[in-house]
């Protein structure tokens, strides 16, 4: 079994819910985002999902989108962080590292991997290498990946994919087979950090894949508070935040760094209080 | 070749070769299934084919003729120039032949609001006005940039009903266009079709938007037979996304005589590296649902592009055009800002036509090749769009006021 699924283990053994953050790499800049990082996980998150800035992320909301850019304006790469995760995971190593990105990052920011187009041998290797655990790459639907489904699984690198309101049945069962690590249901329509309209809906959703899924389902976008984390966590193996989190950072002008750190300390917190 | 003369492209998987795929979001697979479910079911049906042909011929105003450049053939003193005049379709350009038939397909799912991207705005006016035709909400996503440089075309689509949503992320030009416009269709998927003005995005998009402009070339087989009793020897067309290239082109790819030239947008020049110029000067990635020839720099982020004409300001291409660049059916060569301004005059002086600052870069190709081929041979260029839209833009950079 994987880190991440025995760290679904656990939490399941404690009666508890996964809390799993997403914070981009290099936003405010590369080191303040280790500190954030570190302070997060010291707050109690269970997975640390680490976003890989892109030019074009087309799937968020304004918050993400301009901490891409943030993040990009300091000229983050890749490699810079797979060194960071490298970083973290001897800090942490019961901490299971997910990075979160575009597909065309994955496959042309790596010097080893020039030429492919594709997530080979090589690319796997440093993503172990460095402590990577799981791939969530949001433009990289099932069609695209069946053989990067297998070559990661050689690696023992899970590939977390998203399920979505519009997806199909037919769709599910195809999803549900080719996944690993946990499922990130994506709880509306719409980019991140957008607004959940209908609870009901959702729990039924989330309660029948749940059914026929052999690994976790979490749910993500649009978790902003403790109160929606903890309607959620009912029903799911978890909740993901991530614009929230990217909400108070965006805020750094206005703030000392102590006063993000204490506030994210106390959001992340409050979460995992709510779904415990 | 045997390869070309089966030439069955795009595959079940949307695939040109290794280029194209759907890389898109979840949430997007299901709408992309629906589209390509009611394209294939409705494209041979009797019906379908009628009400298109009517909106072709009644609403554009087709087909488009073709005109035989007589001055600017002298002038140049080499191969006949004949010219594809999709300038005179309604709304000045080749985009009006995609966006009538998208607006069928979107009215056969029942959706109620229509979405689009524009770069120049040609395709936002041609999709505006499709959407005013049959009643439908229409909101056009339009970089900040380039509503800067494209007023007349922005006015024209607050007339026509439209709403223009400025676009203020990235580089504030076509590519974030697309990216907000894909942000707005997975938040209102259910009564919303995205209307993709070129053969780019994910599958079947390049496809089904080849399709309704083949048209293009369609016509121009059946004028040359009947002009020339042959078929022209080279066709040139100016490639962004590259629609009204792949219109014209497709109909003659297993005609082998015929040369098929893609002229991208120089900029500065291609050693400049500020240009928009993927084919030339770019590598393979993915961008805004399909893998093909972008610009981006060494760490997979996309590059901002240059060039004088908003609608060839894009750092990627549509698949189909990468793959035949690899398999050099069609050759890609680009022409410069200058180059392009310098064909904006001299046809409009020449002909009386004042061509779009997109197409100028495909007549910059043809005065450059013209003069080196024999005077019985035949050039056509796709005269894309028309100009109009452009004065205030070279005003500019020539450093006028009107």
């Amino acid at each position: 079994m994987s880190i991440i699924g025995s760290t679904f283990e656990q939490i399941k053994n404690n009666n508890s819910r996964a809390l799993v953050t997403y914070t981009v790499a290099g936003d405010p800049d590369l080191k303040e985002s280790e500190k954030i990082i570190e302070n997060i996980i010291s707050s109690g998150a269970d997975i640390i999902e680490i976003g890989v800035p892109f030019s074009d992320p087309m799937s968020e909301g304004p918050v993400i989108q301009l901490s891409h850019e943030r993040s990009l304006k300091n000229k983050t790469s890749l490699e810079e962080i797979l060194k960071l995760s490298k970083r973290l995971k001897k800090k942490f190593n019961k901490t299971p590292i997910v990075l979160m990105g575009y597909f065309n990052t994955f496959i042309n920011s790596l010097e080893i991997a020039k030429g492919n187009h594709d997530i080979n041998d090589d690319i796997c290797r440093e993503l172990k290498n460095h402590g990577v655990d799981g791939l969530i790459i949001v433009d990289l639907p099932f069609e695209e990946s069946e053989e990067i489904y297998n070559k990661l699984t050689e690696f023992d690198i899970d590939l977390i994919r998203l399920i979505s309101p519009t997806t199909n049945d037919l769709r599910i069962n195809e999803i549900l087979s080719n996944s690993s690590g946990f499922i990130y249901y994506v709880s509306l329509k719409g980019i991140t950090g957008a607004e959940i309209d209908s609870f009901n809906a959702l729990k039924e959703r989330v309660e029948s894949i749940k059914k026929s899924s052999r690994i976790p389902v979490v749910v993500g976008f649009g978790i902003k508070d403790k109160k929606t984390a903890k309607k959620m966590s009912v029903f799911s193996d978890g909740v993901v935040v991530g614009s929230a989190i990217v909400d108070i950072i965006s805020n750094k002008q206005d703030l000392h760094f102590q006063d993000i750190f204490s506030q994210i300390s106390k959001f992340v917190e409050g979460i995992k209080s709510s779904i415990q | 070749m045997k390869d070309k003369d089966n030439y069955s492209f795009p595959d079940s998987a949307g695939r040109f070769g290794e280029y194209g795929g759907k890389y898109v979001s979840e949430t997007l697979m299901a709408a992309l299934e629906q589209l390509e479910n009611t394209y294939e079911t409705l494209k041979d049906e009797e019906n379908f084919k009628k009400e298109i042909n009517e909106d072709l011929n009644n609403f554009v105003g087709r087909p488009s003729p073709l005109y035989f450049a007589k001055r600017w053939t002298e002038q140049l003193s080499g191969a006949q120039i004949y010219l594809k005049r999709e300038d005179l379709n309604h709304t000045g350009a080749h985009k009006i032949n995609n966006t009538v038939g998208q607006v069928l397909l979107a009215k056969h799912m029942g959706k109620k609001r229509i979405i689009a991207e524009t770069g120049a705005g040609q395709h936002g006016v041609a999709t505006a006005a499709v959407a005013a035709r049959h009643g439908l909400e229409c909101i056009i996503f339009m970089g900040e940039e380039d509503i800067e440089r494209q007023s007349p075309n922005v006015y024209r689509m607050k007339l026509l009903g439209a709403e223009v949503f400025p676009v203020t992320s990235g580089t504030k030009t076509l590519k974030d266009a697309m990216n907000e416009a894909m942000r707005d269709w997975v938040t209102n998927v259910d009564d919303t079709h995205y209307i993709i003005g070129s053969v780019a995005g994910p599958h079947p998009y390049p496809k089904i938007v080849r399709d309704f402009n083949s048209i293009v070339g369609v016509e121009l087989k059946e004028q040359s037979r009947n002009l020339f009793g042959r078929y022209p020897d080279k066709i040139i067309a100016c490639v962004g996304g590259g629609s009204n290239a792949m219109g014209i082109f497709y109909p003659f790819l297993k005609d082998n005589s015929v040369d098929l030239i893609g002229v991208e947008a120089g900029g500065s020049g291609i050693e400049s590296g500020e240009h928009a110029a993927p084919l030339s000067d770019g590598s393979i990635g993915v961008l805004h649902g399909m893998k093909t020839y972008l610009m981006q720099d060494k760490s997979g982020q996309i590059l901002s592009t240059k060039s004088v004409s908003a609608g060839l300001d894009y750092p990627g291409v549509g698949p189909e055009h990468s793959y035949l660049k690899d398999s050099g059916r069609v050759e890609y060569d680009s022409a410069t800002d200058e180059e392009a301004l310098d064909s904006f005059h001299e046809l409009t002086k020449t002909e009386g036509i004042m061509p779009a600052l997109e197409t100028a870069h495909a007549l910059a190709h043809a005065k450059k090749i013209a003069p080196k081929m024999s005077k019985d041979e035949i050039i056509v260029v796709n005269l894309s769009g028309r100009g109009d839209k452009d004065m205030a833009n070279v005003a500019k950079v020539e450093g006028l006021t009107l």
